[in-house]
C-alpha cells in the first residue's frame, strides 16, 4: 500500500513556514496553520529495476525480473485564506517477471519457477487533498482512487495535528479506509479466482516534541487491520489468512549542526503483526545545505522476521502456506543520495539508491528464500512555484 | 534485542507525553535551525510516497508514516 502522503520540503508551506518563524509549530517539518503562500506545480520522473536472479536459483523461466516506469504529476494550491487543495496523478508501467513458485531444483535445492517475461500492467492513481488551517493546527481530507488491470482500489484518509500553547508539542491523529477489489488477469499464469475484495482501516496517533533550538524528536504508534482477500493469486503456492494487523512503533529525531550548516536525520520503526513478522527499519541521512544546492546521503537497514505460514517450499496440506521471498526472514541494505538545487522559482531533484537483500544480513533465524530482490530506483524532478 | 529497543522507545514516548524529559524552552525567534528544510520529517511528501510504495510492496512491513493509502497488486 502506498503511505499516506504530507507536505514536505519542496511544498509551498514550507515556504510559508519560513515566512511565519514566531509562529513555528513543533511539526513544522510537516505542516503550517497557514495555506500556502504560493501555487506549487510538478512533475517527476523514477525508474525502478530489479536485478536479474541469479541462474542458479531460477529452475524454469526467465532470470529477469520487473522494470517499472512511475510518473507523478501534482498541483498545490492556496484556497481562500484558510483552504488549500492538491491533487496528484500517479502513472506506473510495469512489465517482466515474478517469482510464480517455488520447487526443488536439479540440485536438490530450492529453485524458483518463474511466470515468464510477458507481463505488462499499468497502473493509474488520481488522489485529491483538502487541507483547512486555523491557528492552532490544521486537518485534512484525502481521497485516493487507483486502477490497474487486475486491481483497484478506493480509499479516504483524515488527519488532523494541534499544536500546545507554546507551539513546542504537536499532536497528529490520522484514520484512514480502503477497499480495494482484485479482478486477476488469467492469460499470464493459471490463476483461481474471478474477483476477491479487501478491506483495509488503519489508525495512527503522534507527537512531536521541539527538545532545544536545533533539537526536535517524534514518536507515534499505528494500526492497521485488513480483511478480505490477501493471498497472492499469481502465486502458485499462496494461501494466507483473511485477516492481518499490524502494528508499528515509529520515531524519528533531527538535529542541525549550525557550523557545518546541515543536520542529521535518524529514523527508526518497530514493526509487528498478527502473521508473525517482525522487522526492525533504521535510516539515517544527513542533509547538507550548500547555498542553492542540497546534498542528502542515506542508508537504511531492515530485517525481518518470517511469517509463521513461511517456508522456501510451501507445504500445500497445511492451512495457510507461502514460498514468497517477502515473507521470510533477511535483512536488507539500502543507501541513496538525493541532490537539490533551487534555480528562482524552479527547483530541480534528483535521486538514486541502490537496494540489496540477503538472508545472511537479517537479525532472525529462518530459512532463505531464493528469490530475494535487489533493485535500483532513480528519480529526476522538476517544480514550479508561483503567485 | 527488540525488548530492549521496546524499552527504549517506550520511555522516551513517556517522558514526551509526561513532559519529564524537561525539553529546553525555545523562544519563537530562536526557532530558525528548526525551521531549516533539514529538519523535515520527510525529503519531500512525493519522494516519501514513492519510496513507502516501493518499500512496501517488497517487504512485508508497512505502516509507521500516519493513515495508510490504497493498496496495489504489486509484485
Amino acid at each position: 500500500m502506498s503511505g499516506h502522503t504530507r507536505t514536505g520540503i519542496d511544498s509551498p508551506l514550507v515556504r510559508s513556514i519560513s515566512a511565519t518563524l514566531s509562529a513555528l509549530p513543533a511539526y513544522q517539518s510537516a505542516l503550517a496553520d497557514a495555506p500556502p503562500a504560493y501555487t506549487e506545480v510538478g512533475i517527476r520522473h523514477s525508474y525502478y529495476t530489479e536485478d536479474s536472479l541469479d541462474a542458479s536459483a531460477v529452475t524454469f523461466g526467465s532470470r529477469s525480473r520487473y522494470d517499472i516506469d512511475v510518473t507523478q504529476l501534482w498541483i498545490e494550491a492556496p484556497v481562500g485564506g484558510s483552504w488549500s487543495v492538491a491533487l496528484d496523478v500517479q502513472n506506473d508501467a510495469m512489465s517482466g517477471a515474478s517469482p510464480w513458485f517455488v520447487g526443488v531444483g536439479l540440485d536438490g535445492e530450492p529453485g524458483v519457477v518463474m511466470s515468464g517475461a510477458s507481463i505488462k500492467d499499468n497502473r493509474v492513481e488520481v488522489g485529491v487533498t483538502t487541507r483547512y488551517f486555523w491557528a492552532d493546527g490544521n486537518a485534512g481530507l484525502a481521497i485516493s482512487h487507483s486502477d490497474e488491470d487486475d486491481y483497484r482500489a478506493l480509499s479516504f484518509a483524515f488527519d488532523a495535528s494541534w499544536n500546545s500553547d507554546d507551539n513546542a508539542r504537536t499532536w497528529t491523529a490520522s484514520a484512514s479506509r480502503s477497499n480495494d477489489t482484485v479482478t486477476p488477469v488469467k492469460e499470464r499464469i493459471p490463476v483461481f479466482i474471478d474477483e476477491e475484495s479487501l478491506q483495509t482501516q488503519s489508525l495512527y496517533f503522534g507527537v512531536s516534541q521541539i527538545l532545544s533550538r536545533t533539537q526536535i524528536v517524534r514518536i507515534g504508534l499505528s494500526y492497521t487491520m485488513s480483511e478480505g482477500y490477501l493471498t497472492d493469486p499469481y502465486k502458485f503456492a499462496d494461501h494466507r489468512p483473511e485477516d492481518h494487523d499490524r502494528w508499528t512503533l515509529s520515531s524519528g529525531y533531527r538535529q542541525f549542526y549550525s557550523a557545518l550548516d546541515g543536520a542529521l536525520q535518524v529514523d527508526y520503526r518497530l514493526y509487528s503483526d498478527s502473521w508473525g513478522t517482525d522487522s526492525h527499519t533504521l535510516e539515517v541521512g544527513w542533509h547538507q545545505n550548500l547555498g542553492r544546492h542540497v546534498l542528502a546521503p542515506y542508508l537504511r537497514y531492515y530485517t525481518q522476521s518470517e511469517a509463521d505460514f513461511f517456508s522456501p517450499i510451501a507445504d500445500r496440506e497445511a492451512d495457510y502456506y507461502a514460498d514468497d521471498y517477502r515473507l521470510s526472514s533477511y535483512g536488507a541494505l539500502t543507501a541513496g543520495l538525493r541532490w537539490t538545487v533551487q534555480l528562482g522559482d524552479w527547483q530541480i531533484e534528483t535521486q538514486a539508491e541502490r537496494y540489496q537483500s540477503d538472508g545472511e544480513w537479517g537479525l532472525f533465524s529462518g530459512e532463505e528464500a531464493p528469490a530475494l530482490v535487489d533493485f535500483w530506483r532513480a528519480t529526476v524532478g522538476l517544480t514550479w512555484r508561483f503567485d | 534485542m527488540k525488548p530492549v529497543v521496546v524499552k527504549l522507545i517506550v520511555v522516551c514516548g513517556l517522558n514526551l507525553l509526561t513532559g519529564c524529559a524537561g525539553p529546553e524552552p525555545v523562544a519563537p525567534w530562536e526557532r530558525g535551525y528548526l525551521a531549516d528544510p533539514a529538519m523535515q520529517w520527510q525529503r519531500s511528501a512525493r519522494e516519501a510516497k514513492f519510496a513507502g510504495h516501493v518499500y512496501t510492496s517488497k517487504e512485508a512491513s508497512s505502516g509507521g508514516s500516519g493513515a495508510a493509502g490504497g493498496g496495489c497488486g504489486c509484485n
